[in-house]
């Protein structure tokens, strides 16, 4: 059998033939090469020696660091221009950013209290925005900054989130579809690529983002979760109760469908799209 | 091995990821490296400057790094892009390092690029860490050693540990001959080290 190496083929009479000694090359010949593991033998680096390829072990060695090294740095690159890596960072950025948001406009309300004895978010209805507006104006120094700050970065979320919206309808159309592209890209984010979404079987889509309530219920005892991620789309938090569950599932069910039409086809299906819908808003009905 | 007092220690460029040093020499700490963890409990295969090493599931490169230190050449596959990238600067500077980006489940991918080695050494999380084994078996020369950190929590979360370690013994005895299994508290919980010998 002839067994095809790093540096060259070698037949069965034991004849090689060299691939040359330029990194470059030899790494571009090599990344394409499967052994066929029922005949391989490894590598004898004499071999590699008598072929001409090398003088000696630290050049054997030397030689195939630089060509395995390319290999790699090949492989990284390719694995990042996958569009939905980027996506993964942006949405993870996204939710980042909601806590620190969220962390800093509760510290600014605790230190606005003690500056002013007359505020009190009690009895009324309060949104951050206007509240921040407030700070601002009626605070001065180091919380007005901050406020002005939380402010501004509230801004940059604003515009992330669209950014990874529309993001999200290209690298996943169907799925974003079905369920808008920020949940769409918060699923792709748990599931750690659309590659990995699109081989999760519905029922794991269904609790994504639930794990902690996935697990204690597999311990034992707790009932288990009947939505994650999932959960902030309309028609699940809206749906009653009694149906959650299986508006829930249904979801899921098509999600995973959806996950590999765009994995494997990569555009959007509309017909796929309406029958969903269709299928979701039954399951929504009260029976 | 060489020990200062009883701390493990490796020579070797340090601050590959910021270990103390002790007289020249790095630290290789027991609790963050499960080999460290495996010597520091008196078990394991002594590392010999003549040592071929092939390292599934190098990761960063931090045990790696202090392998490379005792042996004579140390091929690391790691499959994930993110943990390669380190692995490649620390291989930048340690010239006994191949560094070889492929899944160690698939070992036709880096066939081409091997040689028979003395020891393997498998730490991948993963739950079919013997399937894994086994297909690397064609690597190890006669007589040649095997050691494979068992991560049960891996193999199934929801096992009892000493359950697991138990079937995946005996699923490794029909490859190899089991010469040590032991865990590795108090270093590392629901981690098992077992050394093997090809007959």
């Amino acid at each position: 059998m002839l067994q095809r190496y790093w540096f060259g083929d070698l037949d069965e009479d034991g004849c090689c033939r060299a691939a040359g000694t330029d990194p470059a090359v030899l790494a571009e010949r090599a990344s394409g090469l499967r052994a066929d593991m029922e005949s391989y033998t490894p590598i004898n680096w004499e071999v590699a020696r008598d072929c001409g390829v090398v003088g000696t072990r630290e050049e054997y060695i030397a030689l195939l660091r630089s060509v395995c090294m390319i290999i790699a740095r090949h492989k990284i690159a390719r694995s990042y221009q996958e569009r939905d890596v980027a996506l993964l960072q942006m949405v993870r950025m996204l939710d980042e950013l909601d806590n620190v948001i969220n962390l800093l406009s509760e510290r600014a309300a605790e230190w606005y209290q003690v500056t002013d004895p007359s505020f009190s978010r009690k009895y009324r209805s309060l949104p951050a925005k206007k509240m921040l507006e407030m700070i601002r104006r009626g605070a001065d120094g180091g919380l007005a900054a901050v406020a002005g700050e939380i402010e501004r970065l509230t801004e940059v979320r604003r515009r992330l989130m669209r950014e990874v919206s529309a993001m999200a309808d290209l690298v996943m159309p169907n799925v974003s579809a079905l369920i808008g592209g920020l949940v769409a890209a918060r699923l792709l984010s748990r599931a750690g690529g659309l590659a990995e979404l699109a081989r999760m079987p519905g029922s794991t889509i269904q609790v994504l983002g639930s794990e902690q309530a996935l697990f204690s219920h597999l311990r034992g005892g707790s009932p288990p979760p009947k939505h994650g991620i999932i959960f902030q789309h309309r028609r699940v938090h809206n749906a009653p109760k009694e149906v959650r569950g299986r508006v829930a599932r249904v979801l899921a069910a098509k999600l995973a469908i959806a996950a590999r039409i765009d994995y494997y086809r990569g555009e959007l299906v509309p017909s796929f799209i309406e029958g969903a819908q269709a299928r979701i808003d039954e399951a929504g009905a009260r029976a | 091995m060489i020990w200062i007092g009883n701390v493990l220690v490796s020579p070797g460029e340090a601050g590959v990821y910021g270990e103390r040093t002790l007289d020249g020499y790095r630290v290789w700490d027991p609790y963050r490296s499960k080999l460290a963890a495996l010597y520091a409990l008196g078990g394991g295969i002594d590392l010999e400057p003549w040592m071929r090493v092939l390292y599934l599931g190098a990761a960063n490169g931090t045990t790696v790094s202090h392998v490379a230190d005792y042996v004579e050449t140390v091929y690391a596959v790691e499959f994930a892009p993110r943990p390669m990238q380190d692995l490649l600067e620390v291989a930048r500077r340690r010239k006994r390092i191949v560094p070889i980006m492929a899944d160690a489940s698939r070992p036709e991918e880096y066939a081409p690029f091997m040689e028979a080695v003395d020891l393997i050494y498998q730490d991948v999380a993963q739950p079919d860490q013997v399937e894994i084994a086994k297909r690397n078996l064609v690597f190890l020369k006669p007589g040649g050693r095997f050691i494979l950190m068992l991560k049960t929590r891996s193999v199934d979360v929801r096992r009892d540990p000493a359950g697991v370690l138990e079937e995946t013994l005996a699923l490794l005895e029909r490859h190899l001959e089991v010469v040590e299994a032991r865990w590795l508290e108090p270093y590392h919980h629901d981690h098992a080290a077992i050394v093997c010998t090809r007959a």
